[in-house]
């Protein structure tokens, strides 16, 4: 019970951060991206593609993460742009649907290039025992890594002038603009961290179990369920419906099984649309 | 406060479809339908000697059914329902499981499985009316439903077959596995939902639909219970799903988890009707014609397929927010309408 638990922990950390790219967007931008799996899945070829060239681990890795960045930034500065132009309900739906052609455009082009392409880190090292069950070193990294940029996170939102005035703009958008905070510029870079982060979820995830090609609806519909479990627009609310559903999902797959658990988790975001739709966290 | 204010406000136009009145005289109001089924009638002349051809023509149509559900759905009452396939699949595989499992005649196998499809589509559409969830939130429910659905039909292997799917015995050596036959078949629903369509709107629901997607706030305050008929809507959508997946199981004789899987059938569905025109009579069928044509041209592109659905999309939703045939209409009256002008003088 207790490996199954720790397990659930260190998938936990990661959907928590896969979810916190997808409730940045919706906060910042009013869209929901549904191409946001395939940035992770772009960042994850990058870098295989990197291994298999020769480069170190870390340069590879972090040629992902800033491809899958940059695809963020791209995305902001030229499709999103129309999407911008509406409000309410008008914006989310065009977000919606746009984002649906980009995640088809990437999917079919990483699918015809690397038709059988997979990331799977290898880390060496002895497994560790923690709480009386022997810990895989990729699981530790995978975790530790995650738990460093959630903390870095969680930080850069409360400490710094940039992180302020993203919080700023998620809250209420004019009244950014009335203290001289560009909002245009904040959604940029709110693109760019969230890119970089799916990125960095399909690395650490690609530490214990390999990343296919296909993965990008997966991860998207992942990062769904954890942003609406958290509150859309809540960056602890993410992080706290992620460990919860991490742990969840495991026991789940170790004593029921694995199609249940799938549904369980999309029944857990139904739920707390009905119920409860601002989420654990949200306002 | 006011920020809230602002939404309800700025939601004040429907985002997509035009909510035009349908003609008054019945003639003019019906024969668009009766031309269509007469041109569509013609294609087995043309294809009828190729099996391969005609199983390609009956999955058009049985996807031009379902483009009228989500029409009805969607495009009438804007729930955004992103459970086509899988409502559809209720009806498939409880009608498969009915006649073969439980040995119930096909009929009333098929009956049954269309009520449920009604029933869930029915809840699910009560669900996001009482919550009053956006169209956003009601697509997220409806998603979530689609993949549950998806996992359970993996998961009951002992019914459902899993991932190999399923053999329908039921409907063997009867007319609905001739693939003439069964074009005539689905071409007749088609043309009873068109005929279903355009009866609503021709009556005091159509009043209904248009005034709730022209201004949800301006039909409540005018006395029109939109939760209500929101709900009609999801009931009606989902019995036409409910009974083309049904119908389309027997007469295939194989079901399988992508039969009515997310990918295959919603995405697909939307992009028709995106192209077709959102709210308008004809528009499924042009979406299923056209994609129809679209398919056989792109059939050997592979996966660079799915890259020219994703432009298009992005294409349709950017340019032509109609829908592409209604806006090159509007284009052609216009010029049209500069022509004469130009000779009058």
């Amino acid at each position: 019970m207790t490996a199954v638990v720790l397990d659930g922990i260190v998938l936990g950390l990661q959907f928590g951060l896969l979810g916190v790219g997808m409730t940045l967007v919706y906060g910042l931008g009013g869209v929901l991206n549904l191409a946001y799996g395939q940035a992770a899945v772009l960042a994850a070829m990058v870098v295989a593609v990197a291994l298999t060239a020769g480069a170190p681990a870390l340069v590879a890795a972090g040629a992902g993460l800033l491809t899958a960045a940059a695809g963020g930034v791209v995305l902001d500065r030229t499709l999103m742009l129309p999407v911008y132009h509406q409000r309410g309900e008008h914006r989310v739906l065009l977000g919606l649907l746009l984002t649906l052609g980009v995640a088809f455009v990437v999917d079919g082009l990483l699918l015809w290039r690397y038709p059988t392409g997979a990331l799977r880190l290898t880390i060496g090292g002895e497994a560790v025992p923690i709480l009386g069950v022997r810990m895989r070193a990729g699981s530790l990294w995978a975790s530790g890594i995650s738990l460093a940029v959630g903390a870095i996170l969680l930080l850069f939102f409360r400490a710094t002038t940039l992180g302020r005035a993203a919080r700023s703009v998620i809250q209420d958008e004019v009244g950014a603009r009335l203290v001289g905070i560009n909002p245009a510029a904040v959604r940029t870079f709110i693109f760019a961290l969230s890119g970089a982060l799916a990125g960095l979820v399909a690395v650490t995830r690609s530490m214990t179990s390999p990343v296919g090609v296909t993965a990008g609806f997966d991860f998207t519909i992942l990062a769904l369920i954890v942003a609406v479990v958290g509150g859309l627009g809540s960056v602890a609310g993410a992080f706290l419906a992620g460990v919860l559903l991490g742990i969840v999902s495991t026991v789940s797959a170790f004593y029921i099984g694995q199609y249940i658990t799938t549904i369980v988790l999309l029944a857990a975001a139904a739920l707390t649309i009905v119920m409860r739709p601002r989420g654990l966290l949200g306002r | 406060m006011t920020v809230e204010f602002d939404a309800t406000v700025e939601s004040e136009a429907a985002p997509l479809g035009v909510s035009a009145r349908p003609p008054r005289s019945l003639v003019r109001a019906f024969w668009p339908i009766a031309a269509t089924g007469a041109v569509l009638a013609l294609v087995p002349l043309w294809l009828g000697d190729s099996r391969l051809m005609m199983g390609l023509a009956v999955d058009a149509l049985v996807f031009g059914a379902y483009a009228i559900a989500f029409n009805v759905i969607f495009g009438s009452t804007n729930q955004l329902f992103l459970c086509v396939g899988a409502l559809a699949g209720v009806g498939g595989y409880a009608s498969a499981i009915l006649a073969d499992q439980a040995g119930l005649p096909m009929a009333v196998a098929l009956a049954l499985a269309t009520a449920l499809a009604t029933v869930v589509g029915g809840l699910l559409s009560w669900v996001a009316v009482r919550r009053s969830l956006g169209v956003i939130f009601t697509g997220i429910v409806t998603l979530a439903f689609s993949l549950s659905f998806a996992n359970l039909v993996l998961g009951q292997r002992g019914l459902t077959g899993g991932e190999t799917g399923l053999v329908v015995a039921a409907g063997e050596g009867s007319f609905l596995r001739e693939r003439v036959a069964a074009f005539y078949l689905f071409l007749g629903m088609l043309v009873a939902f068109l005929v279903v369509f355009r009866a609503l709107e021709r009556s005091h629901i159509g009043w209904a639909f248009r005034a709730l997607r022209d201004s949800e706030l301006a039909a409540e305050l005018a006395g029109v219970d939109v939760a209500r008929y929101r709900v009609y809507a999801g009931l009606i959508g989902s019995a036409m799903l409910g009974i083309t997946g049904a119908v389309y199981a027997h007469s295939d004789g194989f079901i399988g988890p992508s039969t009515f899987g997310f990918g295959h059938v919603d995405v697909r569905v939307l992009v028709m009707l995106a192209f077709g025109g959102l709210g308008t009579l004809l528009g499924p069928v042009v979406g299923t014609v056209v994609f129809a044509v679209l398919d056989e041209l792109l059939v050997d592109a592979g996966q660079l397929r799915t890259v020219v659905y994703g432009l298009l999309i992005i294409a349709l939703f950017l340019g032509f927010k109609r829908g592409a045939v209604p806006a090159v209409a509007d284009l052609l009256r216009l010029l049209v309408r500069r022509a004469r002008s130009r000779i009058g003088r």
